[in-house]
């Protein structure tokens, strides 16, 4: 066997006591069945407290709105809902999570609406006071009638903005630097229609500043957009509008990976097999978008980029003392002396660190005879830790249950995550993964820091399998306490009972 | 020497020995082959008028534009010969990263796209690159696009078959060195040259170098990234090996401070990755009597790469501090001298003060064009710093009040101004932002 080719987490405290008390983690697997994700709320706080000291060191003022849509516990959810209403807000998108959020203790002052909004979902945001971030005039005109129809009050409102490739800046001829189009927001140069239609409806929206959200991890396009915005806004305050907030989304990114040679080690090895000159990484030798022409590798890998050396407030940070393309000083020098709040709308990154998702391994064999690979099947599927819908490559954490002894010879071996599903194509993951030694069945594999869009995105209940449950675990002395996600408050201990105390 | 055009002065580059004293290689004669020395200073002038000069020579009309994928020194040689030939150039690239380039090339008239970065939240539908889209917006046949296509086009290792591979032979007397060693990005100059070396002597050995996986090294590629480039062929090279980006800063300190050759970061990259490889057959070589030569390509010259130093060896370019320097006064000391003043009292100085103290906004024009308090002037902070190193620029009868958005910045100037001596500086406290919360008026210029 070619040495092993890991990609092992990165995994930060308490993330990494809780993966040391396997007999805690076996216990609740044996008593709430596999799958099951395990959500440390506590963890979400200190991020965004992070993202916090990034605002504190460039004095700026503004909310950490949680991207909702990256998980859908009720746990994390309230214990931000406990943070310092001025610093922490939540971003949801779509009807249900505006409930979710306001039954968790978020009030409307604090809710951001975002994305595609039909009629129920502009009418609670308008009734409960959240800001609606606008995706077009056309949803600014529908707000407005039911701010009229049903006499309610003046709702804040932000624009997306979008395009900012083709605004004429002051950055001179010679350089277009061109962006990912993106399906959301106005364009920048059809601003003209959605200001005046601002202008028109007054009485029923309050206009408090503009937003983009960028779906790119170059931080170059992101400057640029930040700036444009600051530019509209300038604009909006000559027409006689006072625009104060500027929202630049998310996408701050989280690092999987703990090793960067891991990484290095293993995209290289994928374009070595891809080329054919090494054994195949993957299922039937996927390449993960790259293929082989005449010798040479095209293509991209779509594969999230798994390492990183700046990640969520440090990317922030980074974006904010970068210098801006047309009037020079940083967004974060452009954001204070214009005197705009800024807000931030992370998901991924808020939760990183947050979550772990349990999966017990139900039979492991021999993949063919020489290979000396192993197929794994656990009691999950592609659905309840969708890690290949997200690109997302690392490894699961062993964790043995207690007593039973080793299988194999104990040494490192490549295997195939196989799901519960009777597909074909039903694997946790495409990759071969090492593991430290051979699996038996029984044994749990922990995927860490699946907290961020891959725990429950894409679950579901086909072939009548159990989706997983979830669980908030909080650290007592030296040892765990859990509840059920929903029976999650941030007022008392977890597992005690709000009227004890 | 006497040309008609500027393109006759491509090629025919020095071939210069590196002092043993530097190198500190016993046996072996290291030369560097100077292609900084082209006319438009890099390695890249050949390629690129060997793959343009059909496409130019032919565009008459002086329609068409041409294109490559290059963040430097092959759109630079393409602007200015594109330029020549009243044709337009345009480079794409996302490897933009070092900002003279940039200006440089918008300089020679240029057009620069940049390609997107990376999704960050994954699209399994998003099936291609931006360099598909790229190569579809070519091939479209509306297009008057040239393109030179460099890391697929066989004239780009032709150009250094005829050229740079000869010249070496010839200035070594008609031999090959043992070793030739280039970086590489589009794999041409490596390629052509080892072909000729080879012709000459089989057993010269070649080494390739690229730059360390997560560094980077403008110009050249990764050892994943030399994968996606057509011209490469792993068996051209002996051994592949990567260098860090600050090795090659290494050798660029070394070959422009102590061979007088003013070098990029590719040619220091190569020079080092030289060095290093070499002294193991230096080693075994003491004693033998024998003596071996080897050679490696200086690409480019230094200037164009300040920033990229600045950005990783800030001391190498280390300013010493002139003059008086807000600076250079520290934030405790910036507490202790400054004198402060809280939005009511300052409104109340502006009413009733005799004389009434001068307001100076340090936040930019643009900020302060916005929204500013009445009556004040506008010297953004950089501009200031300038200003107080010549002296104070305000007379001491004059009371100031210095004001930025948090009241931090101002607390240091108006701690360097009473250094000065002036009498009566103020920092507005919590600064515009105080203002604006207190409810206390701005105005829109
Ligand atoms: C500065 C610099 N050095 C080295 C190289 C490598 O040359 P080649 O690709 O022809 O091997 C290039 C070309 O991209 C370059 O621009």
């Amino acid at each position: 066997m070619d040495a092993p080719l890991y990609l092992r987490p990165r995994v930060e405290p308490p993330l990494d006591a809780l993966l040391t008390d396997r007999h805690f983690l076996h216990s609740l697997v044996d008593a709430l069945g596999s799958p099951l994700n395990v959500l440390l709320p506590e963890a979400v706080a200190k991020n965004a407290a992070s993202f916090r000291t990034v605002y504190d060191r460039h004095h700026l003022t503004g909310r950490v709105y949680f991207a909702h849509k990256a998980n859908r516990s009720s746990a994390l959810l309230r214990r931000l809902a406990a943070e310092d209403p001025a610093a922490v807000g939540v971003d949801v998108a779509s009807v249900e999570e505006l409930r979710h959020a306001l039954g968790c203790g978020f009030t409307g002052d604090r809710i951001m609406a975002t994305g595609a909004k039909d009629a129920a979902f502009l009418w609670l945001a308008a009734r409960v006071g959240a800001t609606v971030n606008l995706d077009s005039p056309g949803e600014l005109e529908r707000l407005s009638g039911l701010v009229r129809a049903h006499g309610l009050g003046r709702v804040d409102v932000l624009v997306r903005l979008s395009g900012f490739e083709y605004a004429s800046g002051r950055e001179g001829a010679g350089t277009r630097l061109l962006s990912r189009r993106s399906r959301f927001g106005t364009p920048l140069r059809d601003t003209e229609a959605l200001l005046s239609a601002l202008e028109r409806n007054a009485e029923t929206v309050e206009f408090v500043g503009a937003a983009y959200h960028l779906d790119t991890t170059g931080l170059e396009e992101k400057a640029r957009a930040l700036e444009q915005c600051v530019l509209f806004m300038d604009e909006c305050r000559a027409r006689g509008l006072s625009p104060r907030s500027l929202d630049i989304g998310g996408g701050f990114g989280v690092g999987y990976v703990a090793e960067a040679e891991e990484w290095e080690r293993w995209t290289t090895a994928l374009t070595e097999a891809v080329l054919g000159v090494r054994p195949p990484l993957t299922w039937r030798g996927h390449g993960y978008g790259l293929r082989n022409e005449g010798g040479t590798v095209r293509g991209a890998a779509a594969l999230y980029a798994a390492h990183r050396p700046t990640a969520g407030p440090g990317y922030l940070d980074e974006l904010l003392s970068l210098p801006a393309p047309v009037l020079g000083r940083p967004p974060a020098t452009l954001l204070l002396e214009h005197l705009h709040d800024l807000h931030i709308e992370p998901g991924r990154s808020l939760v990183d660190q947050c979550g772990l998702s349990l999966a017990r391994v139900l039979d492991v064999r021999p993949a063919d005879p020489d290979s000396g690979q192993y197929l794994v099947h656990l009691a999950m599927n592609a659905g309840d830790m969708s890690l290949e819908e997200h690109g997302v490559l690392v490894d699961p954490v062993l964790l043995p249950r207690g007593g039973t002894t080793a299988a194999g010879d104990g040494k490192p071996v490549g295997v195939h995550l196989m799901g519960n599903l009777c597909l074909e194509g039903d694997l946790i993951t495409r990759r071969l993964v090492y593991l430290p030694r051979l699996p038996v069945a029984g044994d749990l594999l922990a995927f860490v820091n699946t907290a961020g869009y891959a725990m429950d995105f894409h679950a579901h209940r086909a072939q009548r399998q159990p989706v997983a449950r979830t669980v908030a675990v909080e650290r007592r002395g030296e040892s765990w306490n859990w509840c059920p996600d929903e029976d999650y408050w941030p007022i008392t201990p977890v597992g005690e009972q709000p009227d004890e105390v | 020497m006497r040309y008609d055009s500027i393109t006759e002065a491509i090629g025919n580059t020095p071939l210069v020995r590196i002092d043993p004293a530097v190198h500190g290689l016993r046996n072996i004669d290291l030369y560097a082959k100077l292609e900084m020395l082209n006319p438009f200073g890099s390695v890249k002038d050949r390629p690129a008028w060997h793959m343009a000069r059909p496409h130019l020579e032919a565009a008459t009309s002086g329609d068409g534009t041409v294109v490559e994928l290059s963040s430097g020194n092959t759109a630079k040689a393409l602007a200015l010969l594109a330029g020549m030939h009243g044709v337009k150039f345009k480079s794409v690239t996302n490897r933009m990263r070092v900002p003279e380039i940039k200006e440089l090339l918008l300089l020679l008239g240029a057009e620069i796209e940049e390609l997107p970065g990376r999704s960050e939240c994954l699209d399994p539908t998003d099936t291609d690159d931006p360099l598909t889209h790229f190569h579809r917006a070519l091939a479209d046949p509306g297009s008057t696009y040239l393109h030179t296509d460099q890391y697929f086009n066989p004239r780009n290792v032709e150009a250094h078959a005829e050229g740079t591979g000869p010249e070496i032979v010839k200035d070594l007397d008609g031999r090959a060195p043992d070793w030739f060693i280039a970086c590489v990005g589009t794999a041409g100059s490596s390629t052509g040259v080892a072909r000729v070396l080879r012709e000459h002597d089989p057993r010269v050995r070649v080494l390739g170098l690229v730059a360390h996986k997560s560094d980077f090294i403008p110009g050249i590629r990764t050892i994943d990234e030399v994968h996606q480039v057509g011209l490469f062929d792993p068996a051209t090279y002996d051994t592949i090996e990567s260098v860090t980006s600050d090795e090659a800063i290494d050798g660029m300190i070394t070959l422009i401070r102590r061979c007088g050759l003013l070098s990029g970061p590719t040619g220091g990259a190569a020079y080092q990755g030289a060095v290093r490889q070499l002294r193991y057959a230096d080693e075994e070589l003491d004693g033998t009597g024998q003596r071996r030569t080897a050679v490696f390509i200086v690409c480019d010259r230094a200037e164009s790469y300040l920033s990229y130093v600045r950005q990783r060896r800030p001391e190498l370019l280390g300013r010493t501090g002139r003059g008086r320097s807000a600076a250079a006064v520290t934030d405790a000391e910036a507490r202790a001298e400054a004198r402060v003043i809280e939005v009511d009292d300052a409104r109340r100085w502006f009413a009733e003060g005799d004389p009434r103290p001068l307001v100076v906004d340090l936040r930019s024009p643009h900020a302060y064009a916005a929204l500013h308090i009445e009556g004040s002037l506008n010297i953004v902070d950089e501009v200031f710093e300038e200003l107080l190193r010549g002296g104070l620029p305000f007379s001491k009868r004059t009371p100031v009040l210095l004001a930025c958005p948090v009241g931090e910045k101002s607390l240091r100037y108006a701690a360097a101004l009473s250094r000065m001596g002036h009498p009566d500086v103020r920092s507005l406290a919590g600064g515009i932002v105080a203002w604006r919360d207190a409810g206390a008026p701005l105005v829109r210029e």
